[in-house]
């Protein structure tokens, strides 16, 4: 098999999506093995302009980010789009919650206004080029990310769960934390995280982004059922879900 | 087959011994709910539990589980796993539910990775001494159970009845040192328990014959019902996952980082999740929300129902009714709107 050319980029992020996969420990030597990894600047520091697999991680949230996106994807033949921030956004979205300026008045004080500063609401990666695959979560898992690899390398499609995280938390036997009063965005949120957080007894705060068709009418019932405020519910799905179509419903 | 009587301590001692010679599972508290769990003293047994949060489908039919590993060029090997165990506190609406797979799984192919685990487990299963908020087994006819089980326990008071009905429980009970022969006392307040459940396990009361249920479906395909329930509903499949009778699953091939050898796995599936009936080329057949809606409630009442001889395929354990976050799974209040919409004929 030929080994595919990957490199990984990064945009604004926390890089801990990277980081996971620098973790792998035990598979990392056999993920290298099979990819020739050309570029990657957390872990090395040779550079290329050629690339089959291009991996992204980070939201987009520059004028200049976009450009740079923009011409890695025209040099990559697949491009995967790695944790919440590049899938979904991610909690950089919080910020087109609020007037720009006041944003970067707020992070940046006195210094706000230099050049290098400049800043715009805040993209997925889907919403500046094409993605080809996306490897969600908060951040990913290493188990799903090497899924992933190894599907593409034969050719096949990865099966990315598209139902809600109640699935893996029902099946881990789980109580529903609803009935102990936390506004758990499971039923809404996609799974492939198996549970994690309701299996730890934190409710989930939406990482993965929603699933394909979650259902508003639902949400709006329940949250009526538990006496809570669309407010309250709203809360909660901002902090992966701004800006995305049902937390604006 | 015999019928002993054991003392409460004595079960003790016996779950004890027991623990020692063979793998144990057994109903356990887990917070303020009950579950399955390896037991390990007879102290954590909880036979008084109302249900547990899981079926014990689990223990026959995992939530994921290996069927065969494979190497390219080399053919593959079945994987089954055979360790012999014992499951304690199996309620009635459960054995039920476990007597029906066996059928299903029976049927066709028979599928020898969950006939590997079943022929392995001796089930001891146990009448209900408290009944759950939602349980509705009388309404089903599944309150008591008569078959299935290898040993069935009766909770009168200071003792247990323990019945085995296979050879397989009988070799249990023999090792239950210091147990009495049952006298018809014993028997009578046993009966008083079983009519006592009969009756009382029903939360929620069917408007109609169980056995009515597949008739009254065949003529509720257009109802309005399943529209005006699944506006509310995720589909989220909790309804599935906790479902005693549930057993659709899906299967994935993961290869190795050899690209040579790999595992092909089966997971449980759900008829409420989107992308459940998605097949090549993307086409999926039942892409509604009420259309999936109403297939489980079919399912249940009608097309299992059609497979394993007019038994319906829901046990009244009520633990859809527990999962589900808007209130709309519970098979009851669907049927008997049917019931008064449509009539019994």
């Amino acid at each position: 098999m030929d080994r595919p050319r990957v490199a990984i980029f990064d945009f604004a992020c926390c890089e801990g999506c990277q980081l996971q996969i620098v973790n792998l420990e035990e598979e990392l030597l056999e993920l290298i093995d099979v990819l020739h990894v050309v570029e990657w600047r957390e872990a090395m520091s040779e550079q290329s302009r050629e690339y089959d697999i291009v991996i992204i991680e980070g939201s987009i949230t520059r004028p200049e980010d976009e450009k740079r996106l923009e011409i890695i994807r025209t040099r990559a033949k697949t491009l995967i789009a790695l944790g919440a921030c590049a899938t979904i956004g991610g909690v950089n979205k919080l910020k087109n919650n609020f007037n720009l300026a006041d944003v970067k008045q707020c992070v940046y004080g006195k210094a706000a206004n230099m050049p290098h500063l400049d800043t715009a609401p805040t993209k997925a990666v889907d919403e500046v080029v094409k993605v080809d695959y996306k490897i969600h979560g908060c951040p990913i898992d290493r188990k799903e990310f090497t899924y992933v690899i190894r599907c593409l390398l034969i050719g096949k499609r990865p099966e990315i769960p598209e139902y809600p995280v109640c699935v893996e938390c029902k099946a881990r036997g789980n109580p529903c934390l609803w009935d102990y009063g936390q506004v758990c965005l499971g039923p809404i949120i996609r799974a492939g995280c198996g549970a994690r957080c309701p299996s730890s007894g934190f409710r989930c705060f939406g990482c993965r982004g929603y699933v394909d068709d979650p259902n508003i009418n639902a949400a709006k019932d329940v949250i009526e059922r538990y006496n809570l405020s669309v407010d309250a519910l709203k809360g909660k799905m901002v902090l992966f879900g701004s800006g995305q179509g049902p937390t604006n419903a | 087959m015999s019928i002993k009587k054991l003392k409460k301590d004595i079960f003790v001692h016996f779950i004890d011994n027991l623990i020692r010679t063979v793998k144990v599972i057994g109903v356990q508290a887990k917070g303020e709910r009950f579950d399955y769990g390896l037991l390990a003293s007879a102290k954590d047994l909880r036979l008084d539990y109302d249900v547990t949060l899981q079926p014990p489908k689990k223990y026959f039919l995992p939530p994921v589980e290996t069927l065969v590993t494979y190497e390219v060029g080399d053919g593959y090997s079945s994987q089954y796993d055979c360790e012999q165990f014992v499951l304690i506190g199996v309620h009635p609406y459960d054995m039920v539910a476990i007597n029906q797979l066996d059928e299903l799984f029976r049927q066709d192919n028979v599928d020898s990775h969950y006939f590997a685990r079943r022929d392995n487990a001796t089930i001891v299963a146990c009448d209900v001494v408290n009944p759950s908020k939602n349980v509705f087994a009388s309404s089903m006819g599944t309150a008591t159970v008569k078959n299935g089980y290898d040993v069935l326990l009766t909770d009168i008071g200071d003792s247990y009845l323990a019945e085995a009905a296979t050879e397989k429980g009988e070799n249990l009970l023999a090792k239950a040192a210091g147990a009495e022969e049952a006298n018809k006392e014993d028997l009578n307040k046993r009966q008083q328990v079983w009519d006592k459940n009969e009756a009382g396990l029903n939360k929620h009361q069917l408007q109609c014959k169980v056995t009515d249920l597949p008739r009254l479906l065949g003529r509720a395909y257009n109802h309005p019902v399943w529209e005006e329930k699944a506006k509310t509903c995720f589909n989220c499949g909790s309804c599935n996952m906790v479902c005693p009778t549930c057993y659709c699953f899906d299967i994935q091939d993961d290869v190795g980082w050899d690209f040579i050898t790999g595992k092909r796995q089966r997971a449980w599936d759900g008829c409420l999740l989107d992308g459940f009936t998605k097949v090549a080329g993307g086409h999926e057949f039942r892409k509604k929300r009420a259309d999936r809606f109403r297939h489980r409630l079919y399912r249940k009442g009608k097309y299992v129902p059609e497979k394993i001889g007019g038994q319906i395929a829901c046990v009244g354990c009520g633990r859809c009714i527990d999962a589900c976050l808007p209130d709309i799974a519970n098979p009851v209040n669907v049927y008997n709107r049917l019931v008064a919409d449509l009539g019994v004929k």
